[in-house]
């Protein structure tokens, strides 16, 4: 444990030294943010009732949220890390693989915990509130950032399969189908037959309608609990497969 | 006292695009305990990969290899804490300052966050880089890295110490300070398994060496015996130099050194 948290300290402090690759994570899914709920507000006017008394911006921000969660910057300073020898002399020290790989994902935790709480504070000003209150606020930011950890899990299976960090950066374009096929604008059951389907095959869906629901629902513990099995599951899966990648790691 | 470094028959194969690669083709070594040993060959002959899987970095393919006496496939951590590595590539991370860096290897290591400090600063001092502790790596020079790069192999004071082609595009006077680093850290009883492309390098620093070729260990011996060798072999007037040695092992002329070019794959 010792490890995992001295390595989850050095992962961090190599964030906070590089603001040019955090800065993005904030802005770019805040500039989503005000460009989507710009387009479609005028749609879905406050009274709408899948909004449930708020406005479309509340809808929209467990979107954004995830997109944020989705950036898997550490993927690619582990890419770094394999190409300076860094990871080799990780390697060479009697270091736990599990602590390998879960001081960075431990990091990313934290840093999604940072980056969520600045886009929730950002969106008050605009009418957006978290319903299930402080205690739902504190499962949004833990959902959140137990789907910022299986991201960049999958991100780091890349960069650590690839080394390489075109490929990894490739890597990440699989998040664009991973956001875009869910009830993005819309919920689920008002989506086209073809995009429903889609979306109940794809996990994010139920992490963002864990979210959304935290966001405009008190507490229906059917939307967030399926959020939470869902990152869980996939957590332990990429926690194992990024340890057993680490241990064949030639 | 076991030896310091044990390998029998330690074979490495790759599976490439091009089908299967013998890197390594059954080396034999011992290396005794306090020696500074020398490891030379060509590039791409399988200096890299045989220290690799030394160091528990790679897998073996068949064969076996102990350091400290401790099997490194059976017990890969117990041969970690017991071996200190300096790869060719400085492995340092350049957003951390260097004090960071060592304080946290040493905490990888086991130690406390005040002993890690502690650690840190003793090695600082030991190579000479105080001053320039708590400024990021990424400001260092070659030297300065390297100096740091064996310092880190150094926190939790390893029987046996690697070093990968530790002075490879170093000014000469870097390579010295390195030499003399080297050559402290051996008097206080370490092992030093030392890899090298620089000739002069092996002669003056290692008891004993090796000259490995397309993956097999093609002579052995003290720098003085090797010499000697070749100089009975050849009836020369004079002993030759370890280059005409190293030229006579490796089956290579001046000119086919000078412009060879090797596909090497890892």
């Amino acid at each position: 444990m010792n490890q995992a948290v001295a390595l989850a300290q050095r992962a961090l402090r190599e964030a906070l030294r590089t603001p040019e690759a955090l800065l993005p994570t904030l802005f770019i899914p805040l500039f989503f943010l005000v460009v989507n709920v710009g387009q479609v507000a005028e749609i879905f006017p406050s009274g709408t009732s899948f909004l449930e008394g708020q406005n479309y911006a509340a809808f929209q921000l467990p979107s954004s949220i995830l997109l944020a969660a989705s950036f898997g910057s550490a993927a690619l300073f582990l890419v770094e890390d394999i190409e300076g020898g860094y990871f080799d002399k990780l390697r060479a020290a009697p270091v736990s693989r599990t602590a390998i790989v879960l001081g960075r994902l431990a990091a990313e935790a934290v840093k999604s915990f940072a980056i969520t709480t600045a886009m929730v504070l950002v969106s008050v000003p605009f009418g957006v509130s978290i319903a299930s209150g402080p205690l739902g606020f504190v499962l949004l930011l833990v959902l959140t950032s137990a789907w910022a950890v299986v991201f960049s899990g999958f991100m780091q299976l890349i960069a650590l399969k690839s080394r390489s960090a075109a490929a990894t950066n490739s890597g990440s374009l699989i998040f664009f189908p991973l956001l875009f096929l869910t009830p993005n604008f819309v919920p689920r059951d008002l989506l086209s037959r073809p995009m429903e389907i889609a979306a109940t095959f794809n996990p994010v869906t139920y992490i963002m309608e864990g979210l959304r629901s935290l966001i405009l629902d008190d507490f229906e513990w059917a939307p967030i609990g399926r959020g939470f099995v869902v990152v869980a599951v996939l957590g332990v899966l990429m926690v194992v497969l990024n340890v057993r990648m680490i241990r064949n790691y030639d | 006292m076991p030896a310091a470094v044990e390998a029998h028959q330690l074979v490495k194969h790759y599976s490439g695009r091009g089908g299967t690669v013998e890197a390594v083709r059954g080396v034999d070594l011992e290396v005794a305990t306090g020696e500074v040993f020398g490891f030379l060959g060509p590039n791409g002959a399988g200096k890299s990969t045989t220290v690799k899987m030394l160091t528990t970095l790679m897998s073996i393919t068949s064969g076996s290899a102990r350091v400290a006496g401790v099997d490194v496939a059976a017990d890969p951590d117990g041969a970690r804490r017991r071996i200190g590595v300096a790869l060719q590539e400085a492995g340092l991370d350049p957003r951390q300052t260097g004090r960071e860096l060592l304080v946290l290897q040493a905490r990888l290591f086991g130690s406390s966050t005040s002993a890690a400090a502690e650690r840190a600063g003793e090695l600082l001092e030991l190579v000479d880089l105080v001053e320039a502790a708590d400024r990021r790596i990424k400001g260092y020079s070659g030297g300065m890295r390297r100096r740091l790069d064996l310092a880190s192999a150094l926190v939790h004071e390893p029987e046996v110490l690697f070093l990968d082609e530790p002075t490879t595009g170093l000014d000469p006077a870097s390579r010295l300070t390195v030499w003399d680093e080297m050559r402290r850290i051996n008097g206080r009883g370490t092992t030093v398994f030392l890899t090298t492309q620089y000739l002069e390098e092996a002669d003056q620093l290692c008891d004993r060496l090796a000259i490995i070729d397309d993956g097999r260990i093609v002579r052995e011996g003290t720098p003085a015996e090797l010499k000697s060798e070749l100089r009975g072999r050849r009836g020369l007037d004079a002993d030759p130099t370890l280059d005409e040695v190293f030229l006579d092992a490796t089956g290579r002329t001046r000119e086919r050194s000078a412009g060879d070019v090797q596909e090497v794959q890892a």
